[in-house]
C-alpha cells in the first residue's frame, strides 16, 4: 500500500523554508505547556520571545538564500515572502512588550492570549508565503479564529465584546465569501494552485466572478472601502495590545498575499483598485480629523493607510515598467508602518494601562513637559505616519507614489498626495496637543516604567528613523 | 453473492431509518440511526470507498452520534413531550408530505443510478479512485500537506479560544 504511494518525502529546503513556522508552533506549544506546569510558568514569556526571535532569525537567513517553492508547490519561501513574515513576527513582538501590564482582570488568562497571538503569527506566515488558495485559507482563518477570541479578551468590558462579536460575524462572512469565490475559480480552470491559475485563462464570466469574491474578501482584511466599516469599532473595543498586532500584521499579511493575486483582476481593474485607493484614503483621513478618542483616530488612520498600500496593488495592476517596483515599495512601507503604528498603538496601551482617561485626545495635553521622552516618541510616529521627510513613512509613500507614477496613474497620485496633506491635519494635532497646549487640573498622571515598553519604544524609534535616514542600508540587505 | 450482501445491507438501512422516526424513546430513536449509519458504511465499503466509510464512522457514528447523545441527556427529555407526534390525526395530516418527499427522493436515486450504471466500466474505476484512501492520502500528506498540518493548530486555537472564553468564570470561583 505504502509503495503506491507518490508521495514526495520532506527534504532538507522544505525544512528550511518552513523553519519560521516550526519555531513558532513550537512557541505555541511551549506557552500552553507553561499553562498546565505551573513551575514552567515563568519561562512563558521566554518561550514566546525565544520563539518569535528564533523565527525573525530563521527569516533573515531565508532572505538572504531562499528556499524557493516547497512542499510540493504550496508555499514559496521566496525573499518577499520572508520579508513579509519578518515583519508579521516583529509586530507581534511590539504588541506582546507593550501587554505585559496592560490586563489587569484578565491577567490570570495572559498565557492563553499569547498562545493565541502566537498562532495568529503562524497563520500570518502561512498567509505570507501560500501558494495556493487552499494553504492560504488555511492560514487566512489560523489568524481570523485567534483574533475573533482575543477581540473579546476583556469579557467583563460590552465593548470588547462587542468587538469580538462583529468582528467574527464580518469575518466568517468575508471567509464564506473567499470560499465561494476559491470553488468558482477552481470550477473554471481546474486548479487552486496560483501558477496554474496564472496559466489558466480566466476571461469566462465565472473566473472574473470567482477572482473579484477572493479579492474582495482580501479587502475586507486590510480594510479597503467600502469593506472598512468594521475597522473603528472593533479597533476601539479590542484590548490595545490586539489592536496594535491586528493594524500591523494583519495589514502585511493580507497585502502580502493581495500582491500575490492581483492577477486575478482584469486588464481594466487597475484604475478601478485605484480608485478603489484614494476612496480608502479620504474616507480614512477625513473622518479622522474629527476624533477626539486616540484609537479611533488611529483606527481611521490605519484605513487611510491601507488606501496607499493599495495603489501599490493599483500600480502592480496597471504594470509598473520596473516589476519588482510595487512590490518592493510596499514592502519598505510596510516595514515602516509597522514600527510606526506598532510604536503608536502600543503608547496609548501604555498610557491606557495607567489611567484609561488617556484615551482621549485632550489627556495628552502638557505631557510634553511631564513626560518628554515619550512625548517625543508620539510624536515621530505622528510625523512618520504623516509621511514627514526624514522619517521612515515618508520613504515608505516616496516609493509607492513613484511606482504608481510610473505605471501612469497620475490623477490616483496626485490625489493621494493631496489627502496624505490633509492626514498631516490631524497627526499635527497630537503633536500639537502633546507640546503646546497647557494641561488641565487634575489631568491623569503617568508614571509608568514598564521596561519592556520602554525597549520596543527605543527600538521603534530607532527603526523610523534609521528608515529613514539610511534607506540604503535596508535596501542593500533586504531587497 | 455482492449482491446479496447489499440489499441485506440496504434492508437493514432501512429498518433503522423507520427505527428513527417510530422509536418513542429518544435514546432508542438514536441508537437506531447509528445503526443506518453504520449499515451505509458497510455500503460504502463494499462497492470501494474505504476512506467514506471510515470516515461515516469516526464523524457520523462517533462525534456526531456521542453529540446528539449528550444533548438528550443534558436536556432530560423524556417520553412525555414527544406525545402529541405521535396520534394517528398528526401522523395523517403529514403522510402526504413524507410521501413526496419519500418519492422525489426515490425517483432521484434511480435517476442516479441509471447514470452510473450507463456509463463505461473506465468511468466507474474512475469514481471508484475518487475516493479511495491513496488519493485522499496523496492530496493530504502531498499537495496540501502544510495546509493539513496548519489545521490541526487552527482546531487547536479554537479549542483554546473558546475555552478561554467560555469557561472564564467558573475557573474564577473555583480560585
Amino acid at each position: 500500500m505504502i509503495a503506491l504511494l507518490d508521495i514526495t518525502a520532506l527534504d532538507a529546503a522544505d525544512l528550511r523554508g518552513a523553519a519560521p513556522m516550526l519555531a513558532v508552533t513550537c512557541g505555541i506549544l511551549l506557552a500552553l505547556a507553561a499553562e498546565i506546569v505551573p513551575a514552567l510558568r515563568p519561562a512563558r514569556g521566554l518561550a514566546f520571545l525565544g520563539s518569535l526571535v528564533a523565527a525573525i532569525f530563521l527569516e533573515v537567513q531565508l532572505i538572504a538564500a531562499p528556499a524557493g517553492e516547497i512542499f510540493s508547490g504550496a508555499f514559496g519561501a521566496t525573499a518577499s515572502a520572508s520579508l513579509f513574515g519578518l515583519l508579521c513576527a516583529t509586530s507581534a513582538i511590539i504588541a506582546w512588550a507593550y501587554s505585559l501590564r496592560y490586563y489587569k482582570l484578565e491577567a490570570p488568562y495572559k498565557g492563553e492570549h499569547d498562545a493565541l497571538i502566537l498562532c495568529a503569527t503562524l497563520g500570518m506566515l502561512i498567509m505570507c508565503g501560500a501558494l495556493d488558495l487552499l494553504t492560504f485559507f488555511v492560514g487566512l482563518e489560523l489568524l481570523s479564529v485567534p483574533l475573533y477570541a482575543l477581540a473579546a479578551f476583556r469579557r467583563a468590558r460590552r465593548d470588547s465584546v462587542e468587538a469580538g462579536l462583529r468582528y467574527f460575524l464580518l469575518g466568517a462572512f468575508a471567509a464564506g465569501l473567499f470560499l465561494f469565490g476559491a470553488a468558482l475559480l477552481y470550477a473554471s480552470s481546474g486548479t487552486l494552485s496560483l501558477a496554474g491559475l496564472r496559466a489558466a485563462s480566466l476571461d469566462a464570466p465565472l473566473a472574473l466572478m470567482g477572482g473579484a469574491l477572493v479579492i474582495s474578501s482580501l479587502f475586507f482584511k486590510v480594510s479597503v472601502f467600502p469593506f472598512h466599516l468594521w475597522v473603528p469599532d472593533v479597533y476601539q473595543g479590542s484590548p490595545t495590545p490586539v489592536t496594535t498586532f491586528m493594524a500591523t500584521g494583519t495589514k502585511a499579511a493580507g497585502f502580502a498575499f493581495l500582491f500575490q493575486v492581483a492577477f486575478l483582476m482584469p486588464a481594466g481593474a487597475a484604475a478601478l483598485t485605484g480608485a478603489l485607493a484614494v476612496a480608502t484614503m479620504a474616507v480614512g483621513n477625513l473622518a479622522a480629523l474629527v476624533q477626539t478618542d486616540l484609537k479611533r483616530l488611529f483606527a481611521f488612520s490605519a484605513v487611510a493607510h491601507a488606501g496607499t498600500l493599495l495603489l501599490g496593488v493599483a500600480a502592480l495592476a496597471a504594470g509598473d515598467p520596473v516589476a519588482s517596483g510595487p512590490l518592493d515599495a510596499a514592502l519598505y512601507y510596510m516595514g515602516a508602518y509597522i514600527f510606526t503604528a506598532g510604536g503608536a498603538f502600543g503608547l496609548v496601551a501604555l498610557m491606557e494601562s495607567e489611567d484609561e482617561r488617556f484615551l482621549k485626545l485632550d489627556a495628552l495635553r502638557g505631557l510634553g513637559r511631564r513626560r518628554p521622552g515619550l512625548a517625543a516618541a508620539l510624536s515621530l510616529f505622528m510625523l512618520s505616519l504623516g509621511g514627514f521627510p526624514l522619517t521612515g513613512g515618508f520613504l515608505g509613500k516616496y516609493f509607492i507614489f513613484a511606482s504608481a507614477l510610473r505605471a501612469d496613474l497620475l490623477l490616483f497620485s496626485v490625489l493621494g498626495i493631496l489627502l496624505s496633506v490633509v492626514a498631516l491635519g490631524y497627526y499635527l494635532r497630537v503633536v500639537m496637543t502633546l507640546w503646546m497646549l497647557p494641561a488641565e487640573e487634575g489631568a491623569p498622571l503617568l508614571e509608568s516604567k514598564l521596561l519592556s515598553g520602554r525597549l520596543v519604544t527605543w527600538l521603534c524609534t530607532v527603526m523610523v528613523l534609521a528608515l529613514g535616514l539610511a534607506p540604503g542600508w535596508f535596501l542593500e540587505r533586504f531587497f | 453473492m455482492e449482491q446479496l450482501v447489499f440489499y441485506s445491507l440496504g434492508l437493514g438501512a432501512v429498518i433503522g431509518a423507520l427505527g428513527v422516526v417510530t422509536a418513542k424513546n429518544p435514546i432508542l430513536s438514536v441508537l437506531s440511526l447509528l445503526w443506518t449509519f453504520f449499515c451505509l458504511a458497510c455500503v460504502y465499503l463494499l462497492i470501494g470507498f474505504e476512506f467514506l466509510a471510515v470516515a461515516q464512522i469516526l464523524v457520523y457514528a462517533g462525534a456526531i452520534m456521542v453529540l446528539f447523545l449528550f444533548v438528550i441527556m443534558l436536556l432530560n427529555l423524556g417520553t412525555s413531550e414527544a406525545a402529541d407526534f405521535d396520534t394517528a390525526r398528526a401522523m395523517g395530516r403529514r403522510l402526504p408530505l413524507v410521501l413526496l418527499v419519500g418519492c422525489t427522493l426515490a425517483a432521484l436515486s434511480i435517476l442516479a443510478a441509471q447514470q452510473v450504471g450507463g456509463t463505461s466500466d473506465e468511468a466507474r474505476a474512475d469514481l471508484r479512485s475518487v475516493g479511495s484512501l491513496t488519493d485522499l492520502a496523496q492530496v493530504m500528506f502531498g499537495t496540501y500537506l502544510l495546509a493539513f498540518e496548519a489545521a490541526s493548530i487552527l482546531l487547536l486555537a479554537g479549542t483554546v479560544a473558546v475555552v478561554m472564553l467560555a469557561k472564564r468564570e467558573r475557573r474564577k470561583n473555583a480560585a
